[in-house]
């Protein structure tokens, strides 16, 4: 184990918010990350909800194209830069160090700044409401020549580029400080081979933000001082085109990193409820980091129409994604064989996310094709498709990874037909909301209008979806209850409610300040809380099979 | 410690053999750029932390930790980092004066962050200090 001889009493307490902000323990700072993307989850889905209320008839009047612009930007960049990928690093700063059995953080001031600076991004981009022009309104992409200070003037526009810079310093910072953490502070006995899925997935998703969130970084820096009049750096055709690489260099990278943790949750949610390890382990590893290296070669599969890139290289790396993307649903169906399955919320949400990712997984096969692309791009089938992938799949990715992990965090169990509730609302909401788009995009519904032509079939599967939009809201809001009620009249959880496979449930919920109380459990496996249920019961049997 | 370093080097492979495939196929500046970038923070990655340690390329499970370290419990400084950093880009956006008292700002708290970082170590030689007698 490792040993911190820090005295026990000089630990913070938990209590007082001015100890919880200024906190450098992993868990809190984890917390206070999660709890602040849940708010701009909120935040986001109620620009949603905007969006839907104006699209469910062809002429609403709800909002000026003006403002259907900025509340499509915000609804994006806010789910994107404020809600999915900084909640995938929320759960990456809580569990890692447990699952690997450290008693804390590496360089937790780093990640403590990191969680402030993104916060201020955040808050600088919202704040882009407030100005007179208006919020950012150009896309959570924000092209360029779109973007620039000519066609898209005002200082609204500004702070949405500041903001995104800002939760691109602060969550880069809080990745190096997770990444550190598992090479360096490991349990004895926890060799590589040895993490937890969750733990693999996290590593992955934190080295991915590393290698590319400073092209974020970076593309919009330019776009500032280009905004401001002290440069002209993207210009004509070709400024364009480099706007989008940088960009895109980071953007799809950061759909990984906003689905493997999501993936990792999902996968610990079924290996512990099937009672069984996660089949095909080391394969699986290797999978993942071919996965993720393969997301950073693929960036230009967004440009295939711009006539700027090679469409064959990408198209080959993007179509390769195939190969891991095959081995993680074997190895989860694997899981499952002969398993001793049970059925709670958390399964129910994790099996789910892998049924409904895959509807978004083929339909990038078929956007992966630059023929097939050309008939796509910028319609429906797009919006389909990454709802599919970030809704349909990593959103509950993240539903399963709360019912498994609310007890460790809280020591109260979410209440299981309250979760249940939940997911069949939401499945209904999210399959009505997004199907019907592949079929509207598919007849040529362009993304990001306001307005749509008169068409019968159109209205009809845009009121759809409008509808399907409000049960999602209210899926969410039966969350928010489940929270509610099981924190105010708590079922205590214990420890290990689930019978876990990872060092996290052998400390107490919520852990202590320094994570373990007690000595740890050797490590032999990635499962070591299975090893030693396992050898318990060999011990019992062979007890039993002894002449008395 | 052991073996950190190994699957970050092996993750930054993968990397440099994908992104040479597309240099050859896709030879522009900006992409031979950003990809020589990421590949380029990677391997620094893998490589400071071997320098850190050499075992952090050993591979095989870690041996238990055996100096002592004190744990920060909370910090102002980096809290003041963060809001700093943030005050002074939404200050080039704003107004100016938001750029001096961040900037302002940030100089105090780095100047909390070395007073934090010094107790921290003086803790640490005080546990030390306490340890040598055994
Ligand atoms: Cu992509």
């Amino acid at each position: 184990m490792s040993v911190a001889t820090a005295p026990r009493a000089r630990l913070a307490r938990r209590g007082g918010w001015p100890e919880a902000l200024t906190s450098t323990d992993h868990k809190q700072i984890g917390l206070n990350l999660g709890a602040c993307s849940l708010f701009f989850f909120l935040l986001g889905g109620v620009f949603a909800l905007i969006l839907r209320t104006q699209l469910a008839q062809s002429n609403m009047q709800v909002l000026s194209d003006n403002s259907y612009n900025e509340i499509f930007t915000m609804h994006g960049s806010t789910m994107i830069y404020l809600f999915v990928t900084p909640m995938a690093v929320a759960m990456a700063t809580y569990l890692v160090p447990l699952q690997i059995g450290a008693v804390r953080l590496s360089a937790p001031r780093l990640s403590l700044a990191g969680f402030w600076t993104w916060l201020a991004g955040g808050l600088v981009m919202e704040s882009s409401w407030l100005t007179a022009d208006g919020a950012g309104r150009t896309g959570w992409s924000s092209y360029v020549p779109m973007s620039n200070s000519t066609n898209t003037p005002g200082v609204g526009q500004d702070l949405w580029v500041i903001g995104v810079i800002l939760v691109a310093l602060g969550l880069t910072a809080m990745s190096i400080c997770v990444t550190v953490t598992v090479a360096r502070r490991r349990a004895p006995g926890m060799a590589l081979l040895r993490m937890p899925v969750f733990t693999w997935t996290a590593l992955l998703s934190v080295l991915m933000i590393v290698a590319a969130f400073p092209m974020l970084i970076l593309a919009m820096t330019l776009l500032f001082i280009d905004r401001t009049g002290a440069g002209h750096i993207y210009t004509g055709f070709a400024g364009a085109i480099d706007y989008q690489d940088l960009f895109w260099f980071f953007g799809h990278p950061v759909v990984y990193v906003m689905f493997f943790p999501y993936l990792g949750g999902a996968a610990e949610a079924v290996a512990v409820n099937a009672h069984k390890r996660w089949f095909g382990y080391t394969a699986f590893v290797v999978s993942i980091m071919m996965f993720s290296a393969l997301s950073m070669a693929v960036w230009s599969h967004h440009m295939y129409t711009t006539g700027g890139v090679t469409n064959q290289y990408f198209a080959f790396t993007s179509t390769l994604l195939l190969v891991p993307a095959g081995i993680e649903y074997f190895d989860m169906i694997g899981t499952l064989i002969g398993g001793a399955i049970v059925l709670r919320a958390s399964m129910l949400f994790a099996l789910t996310f892998f049924l409904q990712f895959l509807v978004g997984g083929l339909s990038g096969v078929f956007v992966a094709s630059p023929v097939l692309d050309y008939h796509a791009y910028g319609t429906y089938i797009v919006v389909a498709h990454f709802h599919y992938t970030l809704f349909a799949g990593s959103i509950f990715g993240f539903f399963a990874a709360a019912y498994h992990w609310f007890p460790k965090l809280t020591g109260a169990l979410l209440r299981e037909g309250l979760g249940k509730l939940q997911l069949a609302v939401m499945v209904i909401g999210t399959n009505l909301t997004f199907f019907p788009m592949f079929f509207l995009g598919n007849d040529g519904m362009p993304r990001r209008v306001s307005r749509y032509p008169t068409h019968p079939e159109w209205g009809t599967l845009n009121l759809l979806e409008t509808i399907g939009a409000g049960i999602i809201a209210l899926g969410v809001l039966i969350f928010l209850i489940n929270v509610i009620v099981s924190l105010r009249r708590r079922i205590v959880a214990g420890d290990d409610p689930w019978l876990g496979h990872t060092l996290e449930w052998a400390t107490t919920s919520p852990p202590p300040p320094l994570n373990f109380e007690a000595p740890l459990p050797p490590v032999r496996s990635y499962a070591p809380l299975l090893d030693l249920r396992e050898q318990q019961l060999d011990r019992e049997r062979r007890l039993e099979g002894a002449p008395a | 410690m052991r073996g950190g370093a190994i699957a970050i080097l092996a993750w930054a492979t993968v990397l440099l053999v994908l992104f040479i495939g597309n240099w050859i196929w896709d030879a522009k500046p900006v992409n031979a750029a950003t990809a020589a970038f990421a590949a380029v923070v990677t391997y620094a990655t893998g490589v400071a932390l071997w320098l850190a340690r050499r075992e952090a390329l050993r591979p095989g499970p870690p041996a238990p930790r055996s100096e002592p370290e004190s744990v920060p419990q909370s910090s102002l400084a980096a809290v003041l980092i963060g809001l700093s950093v943030g005050t002074i880009l939404f200050g080039l956006a704003w107004a100016n004066f938001l750029v001096y008292f961040g900037a302002g700002i940030l100089v105090l708290s780095l100047g909390r962050l070395v007073l934090e970082l010094r107790s921290e170590r003086a803790t640490r030689r005080r546990l030390l200090g306490e340890e040598e007698p055994r």
